[in-house]
C-alpha cells in the first residue's frame, strides 16, 4: 500500500511516475516549523548564531562598499547592523529555542512576531515603520538559516515538480524535457500552471493542500491526473497497475488524436460545433492540433494580470488581431474582461470584498470603469476587421446591463467610424448566461443579442449558492443537479425560440457524462479546454441523437442528483466503456455529490 | 521633586541621571543605534526609564519602542563597576544631540 494518497484538482490528465523535486520559490513564506528534541537544542542555537553571524558579515561587507559620499546610506546600514546585534531580538529567539524547543527558523519568526506586536501598538508612525528595517534584517538571517535556493538547472534526470505555487516566470524557466508532471498547493482549474501543463501534454495537479506535509524531496510518487490524486511511495502492485493504466491511456490518446479532425457528428447526422476555451495566444496550436473548430471562449483577463500598469489599446488590438487572423475563417468569441472574485488587476488594488463572487466583478466592474472597458472594446472591434470575431459580455444579470454594455460598444464603433478605422459592422454580440436571473429572463435577453453562451461553472455556483473554491462546500458543485439541467434546458429553448445560437462553455462541456445530455438539448456548439476536444468529439461521433434525446427526457424527470447520476452512469457506461475507464475521477466526485 | 524621588528610589550602587531628548526627530533609529552601541561598550547593566516604561539601553529595538519625542525626559539607570562612566557617556550623547544637529 502507498504511504499516503493525497487528493487534488487535476488540470492536465494522464499519469506521471517519478521522483519528487521541490521548488521552494516562496520558501520564506513557508519556513519549516518544527519542534526539536532536547538534544538538538544546542545545535539549533548554533545554527541561529551562525546565521546571525553570516547576516552580519553580509551587511558589513555591503557597508564597506558604500562610497564615502553616500554617508547617509552607510548610517542606515549601521542601524541595520545594530538591529542584528540587538540583544532583545536574539535573546527572545534563543529562549524560544531553549524553552519551547522550536527550530531556529520558527523561533526567529516568533521573536519577530512579538516585536511586531510591540511596535504595532505604538502611536508614532515613524517608529512603527522601523519595523520594516527589522524585518529586512531578519529576512537576511532567515535566508542564511534555510540555505541557498535550488537552481532549476540543477535538475538531474526526469522529475515531477512539486511547488507551493508556480508563477508564469517559473514555468518558462523549466526545462520541459526533464519534467514528467507538476503538482502545486495553490492554483485552480484555470491557473497558468494548468494551461502550461496541458499545452505540454504532461499530467498536472493543483490545489493539493497537503502536498508539503506529505511528500518529501526525492519521494517516489505517482501523479494520477485521471483520478485527481497523488500516490506517495506506491507498492509494487500499485506501480504495476499504474504502468498499465499509463500505457492504455497513451494508446487511447493516440487513437483519439488520430480522429480528432473529423467533424463532431452523431451517427444519425446531428452536427455540433466543438470549439476551445483559451487564455493565451500560444494555445492556438493546441486547439488546431486537437481538432478545435474555433475559439468559443477567449478569456481576456490574462493581459491585465501580473502587471502594475494597464495594457494599452494598441497592445490589445495587436494581440486580438493576431488571434483573429490566425483562426480565420474560424470563429473567435472574445469574452470581455471578467475580473473580480479571484482575479484582480494590480492597478486597481485588490478590491477587498466580503463576498467576492457576489461583488464588483466582470461586466459590473467594466461598467464602473468605462475608460478601461472602452480600450478593450475598441481593441476587439479593430481585431474584427481581420476575420470572424464575436464579442460576449460576462455576468449579465438583466436587460439594463446588456443595454448599457451595448451602448458603450456602439459609442466606440461610432468613434472608430469617425476615425476611419476599419471594423466589422456586423460583429455578433452575445452574453454569457451564468446567473439565475439571466436564466429566468432568457426570452427577453435573447431578443436583444445575437447568441448565448452558457457558463456552467458560475451558473452552478450561483444556482446552488456555493463558492466553488471553498473546500467545505465544493461537494455541492453538482453539474447534474436537476435545477442546473433545467436551467440549461430553459436557456437553450429560449435561444432557439428567438432564433439565436446557443453554446455551452463551462466544464460541463468537457465532462463525458454530461455531453450526451447537452447534446439531447440540441445546443449548437460546445466550447472546452483544447486537451479534452478529441475525447469529447469521439463520444459525440459514437453517439446517436435519438439516444441523447431519450436520456435527456429521462434525466429531466429525475428529482435528485443521486438519481440523475445513477441513470447517467448506467447509460453512459453501457455505451462508452472504454472512454470512461479514464474518467474515474468524475464518477468519484459524483459519488460524493450524490 | 521627581528627581529627588528618583534619587531616593535608586538602589545601592546604582547611578541615575535625568536627560532630555533635544534632537528634533526624537530617539529615532540612528540616535537609538548610537545609544545602544555606546551602552554595549560598558559592563554595567543600563536601563532607560520613560514615564512608567523601562527598557534595556543596549537594545536599539527596545529604545525605539519608547518612541521618545523631542522634549521627553528620560532617566538613565546604570548598575555595575563602570556605571558612572556609562551614564556619563550616554548623557554626553544626549547633550550633543547625537551629533545630528549643530
Amino acid at each position: 500500500m502507498a504511504r499516503v494518497v493525497i487528493p487534488g484538482i487535476s488540470v492536465s490528465t494522464g499519469i506521471a511516475i517519478g521522483k519528487a523535486f521541490f521548488l521552494n520559490r516562496n520558501r520564506l513564506a513557508h519556513l519549516p516549523r518544527l519542534t526539536v528534541a532536547d538534544e538538538a537544542v544546542p545545535h539549533e542555537l548554533d545554527r541561529l548564531a551562525q546565521a546571525f553571524r553570516q547576516a552580519e558579515e553580509e551587511l558589513a561587507a555591503a557597508r564597506d562598499k558604500v562610497p564615502a559620499e553616500l554617508q547617509e546610506h552607510r548610517l542606515i546600514i549601521d542601524s541595520h547592523l545594530m538591529m542584528l546585534k540587538d540583544p532583545k531580538l536574539r535573546g527572545s529567539a534563543r529562549s524560544y529555542i531553549a524553552d519551547m524547543r522550536l527550530n531556529a527558523e520558527w523561533a526567529l519568526e516568533k521573536a519577530l512576531g512579538d516585536l511586531e506586536k510591540t511596535f504595532g501598538a505604538l502611536d508614532d508612525v515613524y517608529i512603527r515603520e522601523r519595523m520594516q528595517d527589522v524585518r529586512f534584517v531578519i529576512v537576511k538571517v532567515q535566508s542564511h538559516l534555510i540555505g541557498e535556493d535550488k537552481d532549476l538547472r540543477s535538475i538531474q534526470g526526469r522529475v515531477i515538480i512539486m511547488a507551493h505555487d508556480l508563477t508564469p516566470a517559473d514555468t518558462v524557466e523549466l526545462d520541459v524535457n526533464k519534467i514528467l508532471g507538476f503538482a502545486t498547493v495553490q492554483g485552480g482549474k484555470t491557473s497558468h500552471t494548468g494551461i502550461m501543463a496541458r499545452t505540454l501534454g504532461i499530467p498536472a495537479m493543483v490545489g493539493v493542500a497537503d502536498l508539503e506535509s506529505h511528500v518529501l524531496e526525492g519521494d517516489f510518487v505517482v501523479i494520477d491526473g485521471l483520478a485527481g490524486k497523488i500516490v506517495v511511495d506506491p507498492d509494487e502492485d500499485e506501480l504495476t497497475s499504474y504502468n498499465e493504466l499509463s500505457a492504455q491511456f497513451e494508446d487511447y490518446t493516440r487513437r483519439i488524436i488520430r480522429e480528432c479532425q473529423l467533424p463532431a457528428e452523431t451517427s444519425d447526422g446531428y452536427r455540433v460545433q466543438v470549439m476551445a476555451n483559451i487564455e493565451l495566444l500560444e494555445e492556438v496550436a493546441a486547439v488546431l492540433d486537437r481538432g478545435g473548430e474555433g475559439i468559443g471562449l477567449y478569456r481576456t483577463e490574462y493581459s491585465y494580470l501580473n502587471r502594475t500598469d494597464l495594457p494599452s489599446e494598441e497592445e490589445l488590438a495587436e494581440k486580438y488581431s493576431d488571434l483573429v487572423s490566425i483562426m480565420a475563417p474560424r470563429r473567435v468569441i472574445f469574452r470581455t474582461l471578467d475580473l473580480g472574485a479571484d482575479k484582480f488587476i494590480q492597478s486597481f488594488g485588490s478590491l477587498e470584498e466580503p463576498n467576492p463572487a457576489l461583488g464588483m466583478r466582470a461586466i459590473r466592474f467594466c461598467l464602473r470603469h468605462p475608460d478601461l472597458f472602452r480600450s478593450q472594446l475598441r481593441a476587439i472591434c479593430r481585431a474584427s476587421a481581420y476575420g470572424n470575431a464575436s464579442i460576449m459580455f460576462p455576468m449579465i444579470s438583466g436587460l439594463k446591463e446588456l443595454r448599457r454594455a451595448k451602448s458603450l460598444l456602439r459609442d466606440t464603433q461610432d468613434e472608430l467610424r469617425r476615425e476611419g478605422v476599419p471594423f466589422n459592422e456586423e460583429m455578433p454580440v452575445g452574453i454569457m448566461v451564468e446567473l439565475p436571473s439571466a436564466v429566468m429572463i432568457a426570452e427577453f435577453l435573447a431578443d436583444e443579442c445575437d447568441f448565448f453562451s452558457i457558463g456552467t461553472n458560475d451558473l452552478i455556483q450561483y444556482s446552488v449558492g456555493i463558492d466553488r473554491t471553498n473546500r467545505h462546500v465544493s461537494y455541492l458543485y453538482q453539474p447534474l443537479h436537476p435545477a442546473v439541467l433545467r436551467a440549461i434546458k430553459h436557456v437553450t429553448d429560449a435561444a432557439h425560440q428567438a432564433g439565436i445560437e446557443v453554446s455551452l462553455c463551462g466544464e460541463v462541456a468537457s465532462d463525458p457524462f454530461c455531453v450526451p445530455i447537452i447534446m439531447g438539448m440540441q445546443v449548437d456548439s460546445i466550447s472546452l479546454t483544447p486537451q479534452a476536444i478529441p475525447g469529447i468529439k469521439r463520444i459525440i461521433r459514437q453517439a446517436r441523437m435519438s439516444d441523447c434525446r431519450d436520456l435527456l427526457r429521462e434525466v429531466l424527470s429525475c428529482r435528485t442528483v443521486g438519481r440523475v447520476n445513477r441513470l447517467v452512469k448506467e447509460t453512459i457506461f453501457k455505451r462508452f466503456p472504454e472512454e470512461l475507464t479514464f474518467f474515474a475521477s468524475l464518477l468519484d466526485n459524483e459519488e460524493h455529490g450524490g | 521633586m521627581n528627581e529627588a524621588r528618583d534619587a531616593e528610589a535608586a538602589l545601592p550602587g546604582e547611578v541615575t541621571r535625568r536627560v532630555v531628548v533635544t534632537n528634533q526627530l526624537g530617539l529615532h533609529a540612528r540616535p537609538a543605534g548610537k545609544l545602544a552601541q555606546t551602552a554595549q561598550n560598558f559592563k554595567a547593566s543600563i536601563s532607560i526609564v520613560c514615564q512608567d516604561q523601562e527598557v534595556d539601553a543596549k537594545s536599539i529595538l527596545e529604545i525605539l519602542t519608547l518612541a521618545a519625542a523631542q522634549g521627553s525626559a528620560l532617566d538613565l539607570r546604570a548598575k555595575g563597576e563602570d556605571a558612572a562612566q556609562a551614564v556619563e557617556s550616554l548623557e554626553r550623547l544626549f547633550r550633543s544631540k547625537f551629533g545630528e544637529e549643530r
